[in-house]
């Protein structure tokens, strides 16, 4: 959470850009190298062309026939939503496309399942049901804690992995080809040293996370670049612990801006570079009429709520520079759905939202 | 109706766009992009992806893992090609059903906003009833332990013998004529000057020290027990987690996915929904409670006096004997005539309580030393 890629977004990272109109001034002049680009401008955004009231349409379909399945058309309803929402944004003139499949969703949730709920539950009834000696227990309850701290990078690696390959635009297919121990390093890492520094190494762990998710995703052949320093975000992270509280909370959507711009000010992709001008005050006054909107018809407005959030997304982001398309080619294999070592069976299809 | 229509063509290897021109056949689509060479792309082997839903484009895919893709911006496209190969119509998305589908939508809409509200109305309670009743007691009781054991450890516990006697004889009254109940039913007085009173899922039933000294006899503390006592019997700890974690699934069921601040917003709404079922809760802890003080013949007067709201709202310093134990157990003024007009319905002979003891003294036996009428706790 609070990471600039919100991973329900239609795309992970490779989302291109919106932003209001930028300064002519500023903006490199570089004449695009393909010549179909050469009259788009050097600024570029994407728009979202749907409407809410389809996607309402479409949601109170999914809501009957979840509710009539009891939950297990929930992977095909968040199939089908993915797939409008990826098809209704636009970016240079052409359409996302997501090519996910509610079954796939559905076998990487019981992959989850039998992976960690699984050994998970089987701990829990040595630990509290069966007799042991203490040591014993002490070794069960340290295993659990390993397995259910594996579980978020596992999850994470594996998700953006799945969503990636199942994104393409113009054809060509986005992919991550981050590996899951890697990011268990940094997890672990992380995790101790923001424990040990009272929190001060947080941002470092932050901003190395998404380091590792963004510079591994490609679109086709070409690489998303990521350059941003923990350290740049310390003191605005420090600003943040101590206001946020006087606040009543409220400090902490102007962090969570800064730390959006910094993020995407410090992705880039080719010698494209991406842009954000989110502010707290945006990012406050959406959440807060989102809440209103979404509590006065308990969930009923949501897809309102969503069409809200992309159109906000995509109106603080742009990408700025030239983008070259000619030398972008399919990967030329994807991700396949089953993988050879444990780590491959973690990273295939391993989906949960 | 045309048969040719200008497309992107997009060839599954590169991220270039091609202008194209794709004509409908009898067999299938002849794609001719830009510069390029015609295609033929047979209609059994093209499948469409997008294109069913207002603002989406036709998209065509054509091939295996990596597909050449037709983007075709003209929904007519798809009416003429439903006119020239029907053979094929399953493949493809048909514009003509649009307007069907709004209905069926509609159809659909008005289904989930009845069974919602017929799932959170009664489904959800009827489920929770039935799941508590399944809940092994073991369970509860491992629940209850550890809230007992917090909030009335044993250092805090009154243990004045006359006292205990006197709520071991109410307590045995009011169960004698109940149903034999699966729980080992205890009562705890606490040392705290809290006007309240609580049942934990295990068949314990905490009364704090400022509530015992607010009642003005021993009726109107049995009016109290034989509440609570119908929210361990009626299992309403364990209904209440089942309707709380049933309405959860329900709003996720209304939502999609909803992340973030937004989650809290909608946790809110669904505590707010608690208080319904809770509402229910307290009124039948109310009756069924009226009903155990008339079957073990104690006057319901001393219940219906304790929960009266207060009469003269004007002496607010003043606050009535129930005042702050209510205000955790909502309640109005309806609570009242429930219970009047039940009474009125069961009329009882009932038999003094705990007669020759002095309950204005025993009221006051827990308690730090020197607490007095005065120092009466707020
Ligand atoms: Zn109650």
């Amino acid at each position: 959470m609070g990471s600039a890629v919100d991973p329900r977004s239609p795309f992970d990272s490779p989302r291109p850009p919106a932003s209001p109109p930028a300064p002519p001034s500023s903006l490199p002049r570089t004449p695009s190298r393909i010549a179909e680009s050469s009259s788009t401008p050097a600024v570029r955004q994407p728009s979202f062309r749907g409407e809410a009231g389809t996607l309402f349409g479409i949601h109170i379909v999914n809501v009957l026939f979840t509710l009539g399945t009891l939950g297990l058309y929930y992977f095909w309803a968040k199939t089908r939503t993915r797939r409008f929402l990826f098809s209704q944004t636009e970016f240079a003139g052409d359409r996302f496309a997501y090519h996910g499949t509610g079954r796939e969703l559905l076998i990487g949730t019981v992959k989850a399942l039998l992976v960690f709920g699984v050994p998970l539950l089987a701990l829990h009834v040595i630990r509290e049901r069966i007799e042991v000696p203490t040591a014993v227990k002490i070794a069960v309850g340290l295993v659990s804690s390993a397995v259910g701290f594996s579980f978020v990078p596992v999850a994470i690696v594996g998700a953006r992995r799945y969503r990636l390959s199942r994104t393409s635009w113009r054809g060509v297919r986005f992919s991550f080809h981050g590996r899951t121990w890697p990011l268990m390093k940094i997890f672990i890492r992380g995790t101790l040293l923001s424990f040990v520094t009272f929190g001060f190494y947080y941002p470092v762990f932050l901003v190395r996370r998404h380091a590792f998710l963004v510079s591994q995703s490609y679109f086709g052949t070409e690489r998303f670049d990521f350059s941003g320093q923990g350290r740049d975000l310390m003191e605005h992270f420090v600003r943040a612990v101590l206001l946020t509280p006087f606040t009543l909370g409220l400090y902490w959507f102007w962090w969570t801006a800064r730390k959006r711009r910094y993020l995407w000010e410090h992705t880039r992709f080719g010698e494209a570079r991406f842009r954000s001008t989110v502010t707290g005050g945006a990012l406050l006054r959406l959440h807060a009429l989102n809440a209103l909107i979404l509590v006065g018809t308990l969930g009923l407005a949501w897809p309102w709520v969503k069409v809200r959030n992309i159109h906000f997304a995509y109106r603080y982001l742009s990408l700025l520079g030239p983008l070259d398309l000619e030398r972008i080619q399919q990967q030329a294999q994807f991700p396949s759905a089953t993988g050879e070592a444990l780590a491959g069976f973690f990273d295939s299809g391993f989906d949960l939202a | 109706m045309p048969t040719d229509w200008p497309a992107a063509y997009l060839d599954g290897e590169t991220a270039i766009r091609h202008r194209a021109i794709v004509r409908l056949m009898r067999e299938g689509l002849e794609v001719t992009p830009a510069g390029g060479r015609t295609r033929l792309w047979p209609y059994a082997q093209v499948r469409q992806t997008q294109g069913a839903y207002a603002g989406e484009e036709v998209r065509l895919e054509h091939g295996g893992q990596m597909p050449e893709v037709l983007v075709v911006r003209d929904l007519r496209f798809l009416q003429s090609l439903h006119e020239l190969a029907p053979e094929f119509s399953r493949r493809f998305h048909n514009p003509a059903r649009r307007g069907r589908r709004l209905q069926l939508t509609a159809v659909a809409a008005g289904a989930v906003i009845g069974l919602s509200a017929m799932m959170y109305l009664w489904g959800i309670p009827l489920l929770a009833a039935q799941v508590a009743l399944r809940v092994p007691v073991a369970w509860e009781e491992q629940l209850g332990k550890g809230v007992v054991d917090h909030v009335a450890s044993p250092a805090r516990r009154c243990r004045d013998p006359q006292l205990v006697a006197a709520i071991d004889t109410i307590l045995g009254r009011l169960t004698a004529a109940a149903p034999r109940s699966p729980y080992t039913l205890r009562v705890y007085v606490v040392d705290m000057p809290i006007v309240n009173a609580f049942a934990a899922p295990s068949g314990s039933v905490v009364i704090f020290r400022g509530l015992l000294q607010r009642t003005d006899s021993p009726e109107q503390l049995a009016g109290v027990l034989a509440h609570e006592l119908q929210h361990v019997l009626q299992r309403h700890s364990t209904r209440a987690i089942v309707q709380h974690a049933s309405s959860g699934l329900l709003i996720a069921a209304l939502t999609g996915d909803v992340t973030g601040p937004l989650a809290y917003g909608l946790e809110a709404a669904r505590v707010l929904g608690h208080f319904r079922y809770s509402r229910e809760a307290e009124t039948e802890a109310d009756t069924e409670g009226l009903k155990m003080l008339l079957a073990a013949r104690v006057d319901p007067a001393g219940m219906i006096a304790f929960f009266e709201p207060p009469k003269d709202t004007a002496d607010k310093h003043e606050e009535s004997a129930a005042d702050k134990y209510l205000s955790s157990h909502p309640s109005d003024r309806d609570r009242k005539a429930t219970l009047t007009a039940l009474v009125s319905r069961h009329p009882t002979q009932s038999v003094t309580l705990l007669p020759g003891e002095n309950w204005r003294e025993l009221r006051y036996a827990c308690g730090a030393p020197g607490t007095s009428l005065q120092e009466s706790p707020r």
